[in-house]
């Protein structure tokens, strides 16, 4: 992509010398006549371009002169015309040719054609950040594409968001690889190593895809082999160490005595320590963080002969999480086959296999009661053990449990087989119509299963299974008087999900009177998705044991409590597609879209919708009046077009018998029916409508400069917002009714700017900028509504997220802190009252300047900011100095902000560093509040609890060295190649948790840290050699 | 070939474009349509668990009843813990409010799957289909009747379920109209309903009568009240039982004096992001003692303590104080070795007294999570409540000696001397030591105008019912107006 192609346009004078005239035919290396090539005599303006058959005239040029003849996606060509006056060229295709294509959906076009607004990541640059999935790859290499991590945890997914959060509901992008369908859950099958490349189509010529497409589209293509090349075997994989990035600053057993002590005494309680000199104590992050293995290795053969191309892939993956170990651990094998040949002449046969099998195996993550949260909150004055060599039991917080045994007590597995593939016939008619149908499968099967064995955590932890500390089994009554144990259980549960797309459609692509251009598309598209699922409960697994959980081992009595359970479900698609391209001497280019799809997850007042896109390109470099000779391209785009959402649970606009309606009669929990969710016959997708301006330029050669500029607003919200309780939805397993309200509207910016010096110098070097502002805005929420709320604040506290008219999604709301109350008389003066406010408590800000701080309703809650960053950015350098070559990645996120929620706020949870500095009488400190037992609203959400969550992270570096040509050749090698790396290697932030890189699946629990599963930071050694 | 490729192609843009109805008409597989249902027999009796299924969440009112009162705090891990609760306890609590719009949801919930039966009752018939529709009906004015309890006025919904823009046009109907609709259907349900029922859990004769009776009382409608009420005492199916302790265990449910339980069971689990959903008795493990190790309790949440202003209520020989509130340190106090035993106390509150009515008890835990999961059953009517209602109908009928005459009976079983009762007063406070704990506390003192006089901070013309959420008067078009004060 930042192999620039320049036309030079050259104005300067020139000497008369003796004038001859040149001509000749342009081909390329088929044989075949190359048109609009550009044939100019250099340091001269004076130049033309071959015609439809290839043929070019110079006229009035001197045998001093040298030609230049070029064609995108080429290598130029030049020539001393000395004495010839008939000059044949055969111009040679780019090495990289690949770059300058962008793939759009049903067919593919030259960058400099494209209208609309594309970013393209090379498979090279994605092995390259050495990560386990695309999306962690992907974070800062595309400008307009913001990816937020969900867990660090191995296997753990991250959000990747094109042009800012556009809905309530799904904001996942549409993931097609090599044409299939991918869903961004199912990207843990996917081999990073495999890919070729990734398009990104970010602006609404994604309307292709209809109803899939407002949240944008990426589209991934695997490796491929290469006609007339001999078999190349390649073997890429590294080894490394992990570790924990980072370490909270928690209070050590002395200084938390001394803590608890102050809070328990000025609660009016005893101090719970006589002595506080406890030393350091037990530091839990310690027992907790691992120093674990992470590797890839990955072989692949590719070739092809003179008909066919081929390209073989196998990969293995495993990666043992720095909390948990092997209790939180990834692995994959993958197997890719990409296959084409040509039947006949006119028929090409395309197929792609891809195979994985991935086993993940999970912890308690980013929630309350978390492994994490467990840790941060577990008391320093506690050992992990016991003397008698129990854990130990953490009593006095009856919702902390010790975090090293509930990691003990973990067993669960889910291992997913996943076959993806694609059969294609393209049937060639002539030069300008091709044929395409091909037939793309997905089938998963994922099995699952967790073992919940009986437990003990001490007395009155809510985690306990077990009756005591012996492990006995709790008795429970069947019936009057009959008791029955209840064990250890297993479950397991085998989903599986087949995708079937059938499509076909035709391209037409011709020019007329040499200047006119004209492409077609139309074609068809029907796909299905069917679900199901089967799974199982069995109670009391012999000896308590993982080595006997299996549903066949129970030895449940009578099987009394063992249940089952079953679900499925089934999607349709149909669609039409048309799309018209016209341009007039690749100067001025024209694109039209319309898209036409039914739906079966909506009813039949609204199953149909159209989706129109037009857009267009102005090649201003082109044009003769284009002077700048330092600006080799300036390319102005414009688009503007509708596309939908369909991603809402099926049958949503129908009212089923799914709520939950049991009661018990004569001690026997019997099940009835109720509704679940009311009907909306009128239910139908979301609409986006997007309108984005941009330019491409090209200038000096070797910098590249795109930048866009967009309008995004999506209308019809799906929504379940709440509705009036008079319905009646709210009863168990009850849910309002699935309703299109509301409206979002994103505004950004984004450029990418790029460098690189000249590939085959001795010393390259180069970088690629990208930064991406998105304005995100809440029009309307659905009427009667005043805002959706979203995540709570502590255990059972407030709401502290809110979708919301005229706020960004999922803005944080709460009490403003202003300082804090130094003394009584600072209180009794104030002039707003806040109820119970004592010296030594937080201030709040008088939001509606009432002269009180209400607590018992919103009216002094004001907006603390929100998780969207207001820019991400991302930068990477690249270095080559002979054979050594030096890379590094670098993510910033600026503005976005974080709620601190992993602390629990109970009198003896452990507590972070910064209590240390609390208030302890008039004039100690305005940041931190006193400590206290005594009810006080110190605990409150408030802007206290709410932290800059800006970052700058160094991703990636890798430092590596090629073995020269001459000792390769002895080896008998094509290439070999060793590297150091790094990922995660530092993180600028001012952030106390883990990681400020955190994102969320739900859209309004985006900024809530529970003790976030952190990325490692990970070392690690590479080999890459090819035969 | 290539004509053959054009046309098939052709034709299938023309069948795409046509439209494919057929394709895209997915029926949810194995699973049942609101709009299909009511085919059989077995569909209504479905449908009637599914209505029976609201009861559940009577757990709250009981919380309710007893902290909006003199008779508990909300107490819980810290006043932002159920900050609901907390703000009616301290008589602050305003339209923003969590658990009255729980209240608020949940009752109309049970209306709406009793209305959806009611919808459809014509579509067959079948024997039993009377008593099926009765207990619908019994089930309607038990929803109705808390929702008109806390709130007055609300919105009256009958037979059947309304759309979305339908709702925003329903006004409150007066708390009389809404009365006249329980009376209506309790009416009917008793003429319908078998005196006791074969399955335990269900409404019987006995139930609705006595709801009717309530209903009456809460009207000021006295001889209705007292014949109602009197009906049930004189079919002699119901009696005091001997042992007042006994009365709330698990193993003595459905007892003699039994009028109308709300059943639940500890056999399946649950979670705090859903009470609603539980099958248990969420109130047992939430007034539970905080982290308590020790024999015959278990640990719970601290919720709803009693207050020292009910303890000292009791006279000191009465034991219905020790059944009712549990005095934590002289109880741990009295035990062989009480230096092992340990408890916690919440920053919600503390008075050193639990719920000892409803309280977790080692052998009557649920499943996990066991704070969740009691199998206690809630009663909401016992026979002693028939009794006390009957005395004070009788006495503000100016039967004053049958009146003493239920009072004594009540005395006596629980052991303790006769009294005269020669004021309306001495009924009350004889409800309150009977009933105490049991959720009546706060709609008594209400309907008997003494809460001015007991409840700090109460506002008379204010408090006697609460704010309907002011988040449903917007969802519901924003014409409804608030209640006075609020």
């Amino acid at each position: 992509m930042r192999q620039i192609l320049i036309y030079f346009v050259l104005v300067c004078s020139f000497t008369v010398q003796s004038q001859i005239n040149v001509s000749g035919t342009v081909t390329n290396e088929k044989g075949e006549a190359m048109p609009f090539v550009t044939v100019s005599v250099k340091s001269k303006n004076k130049g033309t371009k071959t015609d439809f058959d290839g043929k070019y005239v110079l006229e009035g040029v001197s045998e001093t002169d040298t030609i230049s003849f070029y064609f995108i996606g080429y290598q130029r060509y030049e020539s001393l015309i000395g004495s010839n006056t008939k000059l044949d060229v055969v111009l040679i295709s780019e090495a990289q040719d690949l770059e300058e294509v962008v793939v759009v959906g049903y067919g593919e076009a030259k960058s400099k054609e494209f209208t609309g607004a594309t970013s393209k990541v090379q498979g090279d640059d994605v092995e390259k950040m050495n990560v386990s999935r695309m999306d962690q790859a992907l974070q800062g290499q595309v400008s307009g594409v913001t990816i937020s991590t969900n867990s660090g945890s191995p296997g753990g997914s991250a959000n990747i968001r094109i042009r800012g959060l556009s809905t309530f509901g799904d904001n996942d992008p549409l993931i097609l690889v090599d044409g299939v369908v991918y869903d961004s859950e199912g990207l843990n099958a996917l081999n990073p190593a495999d890919i070729k490349s990734i398009n990104v189509l970010k602006d609404a010529t994604a309307g292709i895809y209809g109803v899939r497409a407002a949240n944008g589209v990426i589209i991934v293509e695997t490796k491929q082999g290469r006609i007339n090349a001999k078999p190349r075997v390649e073997y890429n994989g590294y080894y490394g160490i992990q570790t924990t990035a980072k370490r909270l600053d928690l209070l050590n057993a002395r200084e938390y005595a001394v803590i608890k002590n102050e809070m328990f005494g000025l609660g009016g309680q005893p101090m719970p320590y006589v002595n506080t000199e406890l030393g350091e104590g037990t530091n839990w992050q310690d027992s907790v963080f691992q120093r674990t293995p992470v590797q890839s290795h990955n072989i692949s053969l590719t070739g092809g002969t003179n008909t066919t191309k081929y390209s073989l892939g196998l990969g293995y993956f495993d990666q043992t999480g720095i909390v948990g170990g092997e209790k939180a651990n990834f692995s994959r094998y993958n197997a890719r086959l990409n296959f084409q040949t040509e039947l006949s002449k006119k028929m090409d046969f395309n197929s792609v296999f891809l195979y994985s099998n991935d086993f993940r195996s999970t912890l308690p993550e980013n929630g309350i009661g978390s492994v994490l949260y467990n840790t941060i909150n577990a008391f320093p004055d506690e050992p992990v053990h016991t003397p008698d060599g129990n854990y130990s039991y953490l009593e006095e917080v009856s919702d902390i449990i010790n975090p090293i045994a509930q990691i003990n007590n973990q067993y669960n597995g889910s291992i997913a087989n996943k076959f993806v593939g694609k059969e294609e016939l393209v049937y060639t008619f002539n030069d300008h119509l091709t044929f395409t149908n091909r037939f793309n499968y997905n089938y998963a099967q994922v099995n699952t299963k967790v073992f919940s064995p009986l437990v003990w955590y001490g007395d009155g932890k809510y985690a306990n299974t077990a009756l005591n500390a012996n492990l006995e089994s709790p008795l429970v009554e069947i019936a009057e008087d009959v008791f029955i144990e209840r064990g250890a259980a297993v479950y397991e549960e085998r989903s599986s999900f087949t995708d079937l797309t059938y499509e076909s459609y035709l391209n037409y692509d011709k020019i007329f009177d040499s200047v006119h251009r004209v492409k077609g598309t139309g074609g068809i598209s029907i796909f299905q998705r069917r679900g199901e699922s089967l799974n199982g409960t069995a109670f009391n697994i012999p000896n308590n044991s993982i080595e006997y959980a299996d549903i066949s081992a129970n030895t449940a009595d009578g099987g009394y409590l063992n249940n089952t359970g079953s679900w499925e479900f089934t999607e349709r698609l149909l669609s039409a597609f048309l799309r018209a391209e016209y341009s007039y001497k690749y100067k001025y280019l024209f694109s039209a879209i319309l898209r036409r799809d039914g739906s079966s997850k909506f009813g039949q007042n609204s199953r149909y919708g159209f989706f129109p896109t037009v857009s267009g390109a102005w090649l201003l470099s082109d044009e003769d009046f284009f002077k700048p000779k330092w600006i080799d391209l300036f390319k102005i785009r414009m688009s503007y077009g509708i596309s939908g959402n369909d991603q809402i649970p099926n049958f949503a606009y129908r009212a089923l018998l799914n709520g939950e309606g049991v009661y018990v009669f004569d001690d026997v929990i019997t099940q009835g029916v109720a509704i679940g969710r009311p009907a909306n016959p009128d239910l139908k997708w979301e609409t986006t409508r997007q309108f984005n301006v941009g330019v491409d330029l090209t200038f000096l050669k070797n910098i590249d400069f795109t930048a866009n500029y967009f309008i995004k607003n999506t209308f019809d919200l799906l929504f379940q917002p709440e509705v009036t309780a008079i319905l009646g939805s709210y009863g168990p397993g009850g849910y309002p009714p699935i309703i299109n309200a509301g409206d979002v509207s994103n505004k950004g910016f984004e450029f990418d700017l790029g460098y690189t010096t000249d590939t085959k110098k001795d010393f390259v070097t180069g970088f690629n900028f990208t930064y991406t502002m998105v304005n995100n805005v809440v029009m309307s929420v659905p009427e009667g509504v005043d805002y959706i709320p979203g995540a709570s604040f502590g255990v059972g506290g407030d709401i502290a997220t809110r979708f919301e008219q005229g706020y960004e999604i999922g803005y944080f709301f709460g009490y403003e802190m202003d300082g804090i109350f130094q003394t009584q008389e600072e209180i009794d003066n104030a002039a707003v009252y806040q109820e119970g406010a004592k010296p030594g408590d937080i201030r709040f800000v008088d939001q509606n300047g009432d002269g009180i701080i209400n607590f018992n309703d919103d009216s002094d809650k004001t907006n603390l900011g929100s998780p969207i960053p207001d820019f991400t950015m991302g930068l990477a350098l690249n270095m080559k100095y002979k054979a050594f070559d030096l890379s590094a990645n670098f993510y910033a996120v600026i503005g976005q902000e974080i709620i601190r929620n992993f602390e629990r706020q109970q009198p003896y949870a452990n507590q972070l560093g910064y209590i240390i500095d609390r208030w302890t009488g008039p004039g100690s400190t305005n940041e931190h509040p006193r400590v206290t037992t005594e009810p006080t609203r110190n605990t409150v959400f408030s802007s206290y609890f709410v932290e800059d969550g800006s970052f700058l992270r160094m991703k990636n570096i890798q430092l590596g060295y090629k073995l020269p040509k001459k000792i390769l050749k002895k080896m008998k090698t094509e290439n070999l190649r060793v590297y150091v790396s790094a990922n995660n290697l530092f993180t600028l932030t001012k952030y106390q948790g883990f990681d400020p890189d955190i994102g969320s699946a739900g859209v309004l629990a985006a900024g809530v840290d529970y003790g976030l599963y952190p990325q490692a930071k990970s070392y690690m050694v590479g080999l890459q050699i090819a035969f | 070939m290539k004509k053959g490729i054009l046309i098939v192609t052709i034709g299938l843009f023309g069948v795409i474009f046509s439209g494919c109805e057929k394709f895209l008409n997915v029926d949810p597989p194995y699973t049942q349509d609101a709009e299909n249902f009511f085919e059989t027999k077995e569909d209504y009796e479905r449908a009637l668990v599914g209505a029976y299924d609201l009861l559940q969440g009577s757990f709250l009112s009981l919380w309710i009843g007893e902290i909006a009162s003199d008779n508990s705090i909300a107490g819980g891990e810290s006043v932002n813990d159920s900050q609901g609760l907390h703000q009616i306890d301290a008589m602050s609590h305003g339209a923003v409010n969590n658990e009255l719009r729980n209240i608020f949801r949940w009752n109309y919930a049970g209306i709406t799957r009793v209305n959806y039966i009611m919808e459809n009752k014509d579509k067959i018939d079948f024997p039993g289909k009377g008593e099926l529709i009765a207990e619908a009906r019994f089930l309607r004015a038990y929803y109705y009747f808390e929702l008109v309890k806390f709130f007055g006025d609300v919105p009256l919904i009958i037979d059947k379920r309304i759309g979305i823009e339908e709702a925003r046009n329903i006004p409150r109907s007066p708390a009389s109209e809404v009365y006249a609709q329980i009376e209506d259907d309790l009416i009917y349900a008793a003429s319908v309903l078998p005196w006791t029922s074969s399955v335990k859990g269900k409404a019987s004769k006995g139930a609705a009568l006595a709801l009717l009776g309530k209903a009456y009382l809460y009207q000021g409608k006295y001889s209705e009240a007292a014949n109602t009420l009197n009906e049930v005492k004189n079919s002699g199916v119901y009696a005091l039982i001997s042992d007042y302790e006994q009365l709330f265990s698990v193993s003595n449910e459905n007892n003699s004096e039994t009028v109308f339980d709300i059943e639940y069971s500890g056999l399946e689990g649950g979670s705090y992001g859903c009470l609603i959903c539980l099958e248990g008795n969420a109130a047992p493990g939430f007034h539970g003692i905080r982290q308590y190790n020790g024999p015959v309790y278990g640990d719970g949440n601290s919720y709803n303590l009693p207050t020292q202003d009910l303890y000292n209520a009791f006279n000191s020989s009465d034991p219905r104080r020790g059944y009712s509130v549990l005095d934590i340190e002289a109880f741990i106090a009295a035990q062989p070795n009480p230096e092992s035993i340990s408890y916690a106390i919440g920053a919600g509150g503390h008075t050193g007294y639990y719920n000892n009515k409803y309280i977790k008890r080692q052998g009557e835990i649920g499943l996990p999570d066991n704070d969740l999961t009691s199998p206690v059953n809630y009663r909401v009517i016992r026979y002693a409540d028939v009794l006390l209602m009957l005395a004070e109908a009788n006495f503000q009928l100016g039967n004053q000696s049958t009146a003493q005459q239920l009072v004594n009976s009540i005395r006596s079983r629980a052991g303790i001397q006769g009294i005269p009762v020669n004021s309306l007063n001495v009924i009350y406070n004889e409800r309150r030591f009977e009933l105490s704990g049991e959720g009546h506390r706060f709609f008594d003192l209400v309907r008997t105008g003494q809460a001015s006089t007991k409840i700090s901070g109460f506002v008379p013309g204010k408090h006697e019912l609460f704010p309907i959420p002011q988040v449903e008067i917007d969802l519901a078009g924003g014409t409804w107006s608030q209640n006075p004060g609020y």
